[in-house]
């Protein structure tokens, strides 16, 4: 059977998910590997749910956010890219895949852009192949 | 007069003033332990209790570690080496103590051993520092010169590793984790009550000492000390099994330095990296 990654994303409320929202009234398709939980702000987000998803399984994590500035909440998303970024380099340092997280700044209109960085997130993490390193062996 | 039996002497004349002035309720230093080689971290609360304190090579321990247990309010006296001195400044930046409640006694040292193995210990475990940051007295000769290159030369040797090697050297390393929490208990950043790896309500990792919940203890672990940890190498020490923690705490340190312009502990006037930001931080740090 091929390879059919397993994507998280965790969209913030205010951007991301309204334009996961607008990707899907104006009808665009994008690949449906994408898992998306809705979260009040990208700030939201403790890193362990990103370890913790990796762990159970997941071969990909999307993190959505309002454009720096957009913030629904003013400042939020200014302290998750600051988080997000010491996550990434912590995955990095384990020698996990970096690559397996990403972080997109997505705002409610751009439903395009949310296709679009679907669609290539699942492209990218379909050749980096299944997630084995830090997936709980059963 | 060997300088660590002065700076012990001073420790007990000032502590005795301390009490004895009441300008503190506490003094935090290092008493006598089973023997000479293993001191162990001393509270002096009366000025009988001052004569316990000694002072040699063996008493490595982060005392900032014990500032927590005291409740707000409480005036200390606290012994402080280099790193332990940029434990407190964190510890003021998170606001867990007062400067005003703070009497610090610097100590400048060099040539500290370890008491598990008796060995002199590597400057490049620690933060490569000699001298407190912060202090109210110092009560040794401060040490001139001889700061080893950078406290990040270490890393270059598991930088260049390739990232499959790096993640078996991690792998076997974390594997070898019993998960009795001695560094937890150590570290004198860690004072969460609970830690997230106690609770059940969400359940964050597994309890048992094995591959994933370890996996997941330590590298969130060391997410909650990015920017934070002050390089004191005290969780490497207090590993029964010897997991070179100090080695991926260097990292991340090194990191937050780079991507954020500021190293944890030397200023009480900074916030600690995470709970901060600029809006002109850049993108670039997520790619």
């Amino acid at each position: 059977m091929s390879f059919e990654p397993k994507i998280l994303g965790i969209a913030c409320n205010w951007c991301t998910y309204t334009g996961a929202d607008l990707a899907g009234t104006t009808r665009l398709k994008y690949p449906q590997n994408l898992r998306v939980v809705r979260v009040m702000c990208s700030s939201r987000i403790n890193p362990s749910f990103i370890f913790r998803a990796f762990q159970l399984g997941a071969d990909g994590v999307l993190v959505g956010g309002c454009h720096p500035g957009d913030c629904h909440y003013n400042t939020g998303n200014l302290y998750a890219r600051r988080r997000l970024a010491t996550t990434k380099k912590i995955l990095e340092f384990a020698g996990f895949e970096p690559g397996r997280l990403r972080v997109e700044w997505i705002s409610a209109s751009e439903g395009n852009k949310f296709a679009e960085v679907v669609a290539e997130f699942t492209a990218q993490i379909r050749n980096l192949g299944p997630q084995a390193k830090l997936k709980i062996q059963e | 007069m060997t300088e660590f039996k002065k700076i012990e002497e001073n420790l007990k004349t000032e502590a005795t003033r301390l009490l004895k002035e009441g300008l503190v309720t506490v003094v935090l230093a290092y008493g006598k332990g089973f023997d000479e080689n293993h001191p162990m971290p001393y509270a002096a609360k009366t000025i009988a209790d001052v004569e316990n304190i000694v002072f040699n090579e063996y008493c490595n321990y982060n005392m900032a570690r014990y500032l927590v247990r005291y409740p707000q309010g409480t005036k200390i006296a606290i012994a402080v080496k280099a790193a332990d001195s940029r434990a407190v400044i964190q510890l003021i930046q998170e606001e867990k103590v007062k400067r005003e409640n703070l009497v610090i006694l610097g100590i400048p040292v060099q040539g500290m051993k370890n008491p598990k193995t008796g060995e002199i210990i590597d400057s490049k475990t620690t933060c490569g520092m000699y001298n407190p940051v912060l202090y109210d007295l110092l009560l040794g000769e401060e040490v001139h010169g001889a700061k080893s290159a950078s406290p990040y030369d270490v890393l270059a040797e598991y930088e260049k590793m390739d990232k499959e090697a790096r993640w078996e050297f991690w792998k076997k390393e974390f594997d070898k984790c019993i998960r009795c929490y001695a560094c937890r208990k150590a570290c004198p950043m860690c004072y969460c009550d609970p830690c997230f790896i106690d609770q059940s309500k969400p359940k964050w990792a597994d309890k048992a000492p094995q591959s994933p919940g370890n996996m997941m203890y330590h590298l969130t672990r060391f997410h909650h000390l990015a920017g934070r940890c002050i390089d004191c190498g005290e969780c490497s020490r207090a590993c029964p099994v010897d997991i070179p923690l100090y080695l991926f705490h260097k990292k991340v340190a090194k990191e937050c330095e780079e991507m954020f312009n500021q190293a944890a502990g030397m200023s009480i006037e900074d916030k600690p990296v995470l709970v901060d930001f600029r809006v002109e931080d850049s993108d670039k740090i997520l790619e």
